[in-house]
């Protein structure tokens, strides 16, 4: 390392031991930088972390330059840079060749100077490399703790060192049941929440900083169980087949695995848990993977010639999302299991030994490496008993980690005996907690990246946080061993509403804050505080009440949880309806028994999953063990002192029932069946039929979506677009001022759409999600933009009508939203454009979905990730090609089986619905339209841009902005030298939009008699329905259809999720550009105008980079 | 310390008649394999040997024990009570003195000029304390053997300090308490089969009977107490072990006594025409090692 390097401030704060100057955040050392100084700072930063060795080091130094890439060098840049990114580099990114990608966009830059969308392909490409650093090491730490390391190296079964213990062996009797292992494990909750201290990369970097307190508890849903008790329960037993028999009674999914290969087979069906606990308890260890054996051969070295073994997995429905880590202990009390039966933990019986209980969680957290999830360090934590701190250790010189981490990987867990937590303070603390399901089952995985960069790069605000929240560990800890549980209430809500929300905001939301509300209104003092599970709220949560208001507090609960959700759960992804628990301390942890003769029975929902398979087969057929089992069944079903077996669920299970009613999270709202919504809502059959058949045939589908190669497509020049970028004419703004006060103009916000990406599939509106908090409250998008209609109408005077437009998705949700808000409190004229088409999902063709795996670029996802991923894909191809391709997609609630038609038909609904004319009767005045999409949030009634456009005289004008990484979808181009839109969907070649520089924002400024008349309408035809209908159909006769394919999800069971990618079409608005007798015009905009929010991660960057600020300055708020 | 006298087990079950199996040795006698292990015995200088059979198999291991009738006592296990009872049988035959111990169903081949036991007893000799034979042993043989951790003794090359043992651990157990420095990653130290042990080593044996938690105990269980009692060394032989209780044992035996002998060439040649003649359509079995069939820990 040479002189320049360490003299450089950011290197030194890396390298530095004093925490003083190793802890000092990146906002600081840019301060006062010019661009110039961060670009060199930039450049010695990426040398450093090239020729550095400590991975923690190379880390930090990515983080870093991930985000003066990100925040810091972009805000220094002038207004007017545009670049493109290089398609190598690009295609490295999505290849996950980060190093390379790195390369061709540093060498670009030095080429063509820095620009704001090389420094946003820069940023993402330092940030993801960070990231796989970081991943590569936990995994390496895993693979390298003493233990696990001779599973990754045993290649062959026939060196299989296992053996079943001989207790498991069948017995000689031919008649009597074969022993059966069950292991019960406890679930955990964190009563301190330490900031997501729990993430590994944390734990590792900073060990002082990582501690929780965690509790293993007992549960049972309240009003639905009987008892409480622990929720996980295994069983494994010798079985007198070669197989692995795999069964979730939960999911009611069995499988006989025939071949090693199957084991690593996850996404197959729903039973990749069991297997990873499988390969993780070394029974068919990951080094085995691909060695091609069949089960049978690896079965016969450890259990025997012609046995195999039965796995059976129980939660007692526990749903998911809980935010208790269920799915981590249940990996542990499966791999405890597997591992007494196999000799690896000692005690065959009984409580486990607190080595063996470290030997569990390492296994745990391989499992969650192997199975593509991951989890925190503390979340098996239900495998230990009671109380514990569990706390991050530096690495010592026996550890892996030493010399690459100072933290460990494995924390060490402290059990709080009943010396420091007393029996007194234990039942205080099951007295006043009331816990609960809110319904909510979000994906944490961005809140977890967020929060391990705001570490890395020690962010002021909440560096200070962490430091705060760490000190109320420390006082939580001391609260809860006083017995003092009010003051542990206000600690933790203390903790919810400043550190961790301060952190990330995201922690919380609005359902989140409605119910503290509502506690704090219902029982003011006597409600003692909440305290959030896990990575995020919504889902599993914890209410602190006064002991004496507790029962009340927790029916009141079952029903207020209920009732919020009902209000919201058009707008936010809800699961399932919300549950409370019972639940107590579990001082156990993980125990097992072995059921020997008349106890070695497994769970009734087993016999009832099993029996119609057994009742089909021919009894020759079944093996003797079923055989016998059957008759012991008949027996206990006889017996009418037997509880442990009902004879009428299990005949239930073989007889045919109504499954509808029983099968799906039923609420109340949706009554409706498919057909009725298909035929009130103007849905096309014979297009339908037509589409159908284009997608058979190949007509329609994603490789027609493209353009022909011959045509030529370039990127614009200056003559094509207008600049606005370094400001606007006077003369324009004042144009356009006039007319906003003289009532020219309206607004027009597209709200059809269901937000796919934004929440995954789960099909709520996305107008209405309050996904920011501005002004101390949430506020939803539609919020956000009559807010920026106020604050226009009321600096420039005049009335700016506002339409909603919808599709059936989203009409009922939003005119409800907004009859029960008051419009958000916008006294404006406010319309709702009800959506008049509607199509039906169609299951994919096996083309279109290779072609979208194959053809376009996508994101290699990290090594264990991409197995899942495509161990999916042939899953999901074989689901097309088993109902049908191009079939109706039916098999779901009819919410998610229609689809809105495209954005381009919510402007002729304007006209179709009457809402277009009724504006201009109520506001003659009324000439120009400003349209924009949900999440373009920076889009408002801008008097320069306007003026722009009337003066242009213009029928339609785009907004388009400079380009960044994310920006994917088409963009203004020059085809056959006429500038236009082009989507994305219909760019022949990927590397076309790379050349591109700007985006479509989609905001457009719309003359409406000259959109009228393209449509060949005027005002007063707008009312003479058959003309409209006529001139929408010739129009949209005129525009190109595409197939797109889109995630949706199906729920089922106890808030489980499936998620398919399924077909349909839309038309969209940009192409309007295509029509020659349409005179479109392109304004270019700064980025802040134009730029989306599509996904949640995205949030964390928009809240930091000045994205809110910039909102927020533009809304007035009521 | 002197080593005159030598304690031979073979009274386990389904075991006890593999002494009396017929083999060829390197110079092309005929011998059993209770002979070829008396005569490894022998070769150490020892100069009493007590065979642990069970009492009806005596008359057939007279006739089988040929020539060395005279060194050998048959010592008798009525029950099957497992290898440190087996042990314990011959407590009053040993007395106070060190003796040799060697497993019933181990046939030794050295790699040296002196016998196995020869120059396990020469390192007992000068280290004056209990030595067992051991040998580095990949992991998927762990199911087999007793294994030792412990750390090498400067300056003796092959010679280990013992700190544990335990019999047939788990690949699990042995990476994390097992491991010897020295050794190739996933190898540990086994049981060679072959022990000089002192009479400390007797008080270790009832110990461990009178152990409740303890089924059917055997040596390691003793030898684990031994570690901590005083010294007790482990020495890798230069020489190799052959377990004739596996399925085709006898076999494997057999050709590496025979392939080190005399009759190399003859077998050799017998060997290729066997692989010359073996007929297309033979089953493509999986190379399982021996003892396929006994999955379930016995």
């Amino acid at each position: 390392m040479n002189a320049t390097m360490q003299a450089d401030a950011f290197i030194e704060t890396i390298l530095s031991e004093d925490a003083e100057v190793r802890d000092r955040s990146l906002e600081s050392l840019c301060d006062g930088k010019s661009l110039e100084h961060l670009m060199k700072h930039a450049d010695a930063l990426d040398q450093f972390r090239r020729s550095e060795s400590n991975l923690y080091r190379r880390v930090r130094a990515l983080f870093f330059l991930s985000s003066l890439y990100r925040y810091h060098i972009p805000a220094r840049f002038d207004a007017m840079g545009t670049g493109s990114i290089p398609f190598d580099g690009y295609e490295h990114l999505l290849g996950r060749r980060f190093q390379e990608a790195i390369d061709s966009f540093l060498s670009e830059q030095a080429k063509l100077g820095a620009s704001d969308t090389l420094a946003s392909a820069l940023a993402q490409a330092y940030h993801e490399l960070g990231f796989q650093t970081l991943a590569d090491q936990v995994r390496h730490s895993v693979r390298t703790v003493r233990g696990n390391q001779w599973m990754f190296r045993l290649g062959h079964v026939a060196e299989h060192p296992l053996r079943l213990r001989r207790e498991l062996a069948a017995v000689d009797d031919p008649d009597a049941p074969w022993p059966i292992l069950r292991e019960t494990t406890a679930v955990r909750m964190d009563v301190s929440h330490s900031a997501w201290s729990d993430i590994f990369f944390l734990g590792m970097d900073f060990p002082q900083g990582a501690r929780v307190l965690n509790v293993s508890v007992d549960l049972g849903v309240r009003g639905r169980d009987a008892e409480v008790r622990p929720p996980i329960e295994t069983y494994l037993r010798v079985i007198d087949r070669p197989v692995f028999r795999l069964v979730s009674v939960d999911l009611g999914a069995s499988a006989e695995v025939t071949s090693v290969a199957e084991m690593f087979d996850f996404a197959r069906d729903y039973l990749g848990l069991l297997k990873a606990a499988v390969i993780a308890s070394g029974v068919v260890p990951p080094g085995l993977e691909g060695c091609g054996a069949s089960m049978e051969s690896l079965l016969e070295r450890v259990v025997g010639r012609g046995r195999g073994l039965e796995l059976v997995s129980k939660i007692n429905d526990i749903p998911k999302g809980s935010r208790l880590a269920v799915s981590t202990n249940l990996l542990g009390s499966l791999i405890s299991n597997l591992m007494r039966a196999t000799g690896q933990i000692r005690t065959l019986e009984g409580a486990l030994s607190e080595s063996d209980r470290r030997l569990v969680a390492a296994r745990a957290i391989l499992g969650e490496w192997i199975g593509g999830s991951g989890g925190g360090w503390q979340d098996s934590g239900g495998v230990w008993p009671g109380i514990k701190l569990i706390c991050g250790q530096e690495a010592g010189p026996d550890d892996p980690e030493y010399g690459v981490s100072r933290g460990r990987l494995m924390p060490d867990h402290t059990v709080l005996e009943k010396d420091r937590v007393s029996d007194a303070s234990r039942q205080k603390l099951q007295d006043s907690l009331v816990l609960v399901h809110g319904g909510m089952a979000q994906n944490v995985g961005p809140i977890l990246e967020m929060v391990t960069e705001h570490y890395l790069v020690r962010g002021d605000a909440q560096w200070i946080a962490r430091q705060e929240a760490m000190n109320i560990y420390d006082e939580v800890v001391e609260a809860l061993c006083d017995g003092d549980i009010r003051r542990l209430g206000e600690l933790t809500t203390r903790n919810f509403e400043g550190p961790l929300q301060t952190i990330i905001p995201w922690a919380t939301n609005r359902f989140t804050d409605l119910m503290i509300e509502s506690c704090r209104q219902q029982f003011g003092e006597r409600f003692w505080g909440f305290w959030m599970l896990g990575g995020m709220s919504g889902g599993g949560m914890g209410y602190i009440f006064d002991p004496a208001v507790k029962q009340k507090a927790q029916d009141w609960l079952a029903s207020e949880l209920v009732r919020v959700k009902r209000s919201l759960e058009t707008s936010l992804p809800f699961a399932m309806d919300p549950v409370v628990y019972d639940f107590s301390i579990n001082d156990n942890g993980s125990s097992a028994e072995l059921l020997c003769d008349q106890k070695a029975t497994l769970p009734q929902k087993y016999y009832a999953l099993m029996l119609p398979e057994w009742v089909r087969t021919p009894l020759r057929d079944l093996s003797p063990q079923t055989r016998s089992e059957l008759s012991r069944i008949s027996n206990r079903c006889g017996d009418p002192s037997d509880a442990g077996m009902d004879a009428a669920e299990l005949l239930r299970s073989v007889l045919p029932t109504a499954t509808h009613a029983a099968k799906s999270d039923s609420s109340p709202v949706r009554e409706t069946t498919l057909n009725e919504i298909l035929h009130r809502n103007g849905f096309d059959r014979s297009q339908h039929e037509e589409i159908r058949d284009g997608m058979r045939t190949g007509r329609f589908g994603l490789a027609a979506n493209r353009l022909a190669r011959e045509l030529k497509i370039t990127d614009v020049e200056s003559q094509h677009y207008i600049e606005t970028r370094d400001g606007i004419d006077p003369a324009m703004v004042g144009i356009g001022q006039e007319a906003i006060a003289a009532g020219e103009v309206g607004v027009v916000t597209l709200a059809a759409g269901v937000g796919s990406r934004w929440t995954q599939g789960a099909g709520v509106c996305k107008a209405l999600h309050p996904f920011h908090r501005f002004a101390g409250q949430h506020r939803s998008f539609l919020e956000i933009h009559l807010a920026k209609n106020r604050l226009a109408s009321q600096t420039h005077g005049g009335v700016i009508p506002h339409v909603v437009t919808t599709s059936w998705m989203t009409d009922e949700a939003i005119r409800t939203a907004l009859h029960e808000n008051g419009n958000y409190g916008h006294d404006g004229p406010l319309h709702v454009s009800s959506g008049r088409s509607v199509g039906l999902r169609m299951v994919p063709t096996v083309r279109d979905l290779q072609f979208l795996w194959e053809e376009t670029p996508q994101q290699v996802l990290d090594q264990q990730q991409q197995k899942m991923r495509e161990s999916a894909r042939s899953a999901i191809a074989n689901w097309a090609r088993s109902i049908g391709e191009g079939s109706d997609y039916t098999d779901n609630v009819p919410a998610q089986c229609v689809h809105p038609v495209g954005h381009w038909y919510e402007v002729p609904n304007l006209f179709r619905g009457g809402v277009l004319s009724k504006m201009l009767r109520e506001q003659p005045s009324l000439k120009y339209l400003m349209l924009h999409n949900i999440d373009t949030l920076g889009a408002n009634v801008d008097p320069g841009l306007f003026g722009l456009h009337i003066h242009s005289g213009a029928t339609l004008s785009y907004e388009v902005i400079p380009r960044r990484l994310e920006d994917r979808g088409g963009g203004l181009a020059l085809v056959s030298g006429r500038p236009r839109l082009v989507e994305g969907l219909a760019m022949p070649d990927d590397r076309i939009e790379f050349g591109l520089r700007f985006y479509n924002s989609m905001t457009t400024w719309i003359e409406i008699d000259g959109l009228l008349r393209a449509f060949g309408l005027d005002r007063d035809s707008l009312d003479d329905t058959q003309k409209v209908d006529k001139a929408v159909r010739e129009m949209a006769a005129r525009l190109p259809t595409y197939i797109t394919l889109k995630d949706v999800k199906k729920r089922w069971g106890h808030a489980q999720e499936d998620v398919f990618p399924v077909a349909q079409f839309e038309k969209l608005w940009g192409d309007m550009t295509t029509l020659p007798d349409v005179d479109s015009r392109f304004i270019v905009t700064p980025m802040r105008r134009g730029q989306q929010l599509k996904e949640p991660s995205q949030l964390d960057a928009w809240n930091r980079d000045g994205g809110s600020a910039y909102v927020d300055s533009l809304c007035q708020w009521r | 310390m002197q080593v005159l006298k030598a304690v031979i087990t073979a009274a386990a079950p389904n075991q006890n008649t593999l002494p009396l199996q017929q083999l060829v040795d390197r110079n092309g006698e005929e011998k059993t394999a209770l002979q070829l292990i008396v005569d490894e015995t022998l070769s150490a200088g020892v100069e009493e040997i007590g065979v642990v059979i069970q009492p009806a198999d005596e008359e057939n291991y007279r006739k089988a024990a040929g020539s060395s009738i005279g060194a050998l006592r048959f010592l008798h296990q009525e029950h099957p009570l497992g290898y440190a009872d087996a042990l314990l049988k011959a407590e009053s035959f040993c007395g106070d003195d060190p003796f040799l111990h060697l497993v019933g169903d181990h046939l030794y081949l050295t790699a040296s000029q002196t016998s196995c036991a020869s120059q396990l007893v020469a390192v007992a000799c000068q280290h004056e304390c209990s030595v067992s034979a051991v040998q580095s042993t990949r992991e998927h043989r762990l199911p087999y053997f007793g294994i030792v951790g412990g750390n090498s003794v400067p300056r003796h090359d092959g010679l280990y300090d013992v700190r544990t043992v335990v019999e047939k651990p788990t690949p699990t157990l042995a990476e994390q308490e097992l491991i010897t420095p020295g050794l190739r990653s996933g190898h540990y130290l086994g049981y060679f089969g072959m022990h000089v042990l002192t009479p400390t080593v007797i008080e270790c044996l009832h110990e461990v009977i009178e152990d409740p938690s303890l089924e059917r105990p055997t040596l390691s269980d003793a030898a684990a107490k031994l570690a901590s009692r005083g010294k007790y060394l482990a020495y890798q032989v230069h020489g190799e072990r052959y377990n004739i209780g596996y399925q085709y044992g006898v076999l494997i035996a057999q050709l590496a006594l025979g392939l080190s002998g005399r009759d190399r060439d003859y077998l050799l040649t017998e060997l290729v025409e066997l692989l010359a003649k073996r007929p297309e359509s033979s089953v493509s079995a999986v190379p399982n090692a021996p003892a396929a069939s006994k999955g379930v820990d016995q």
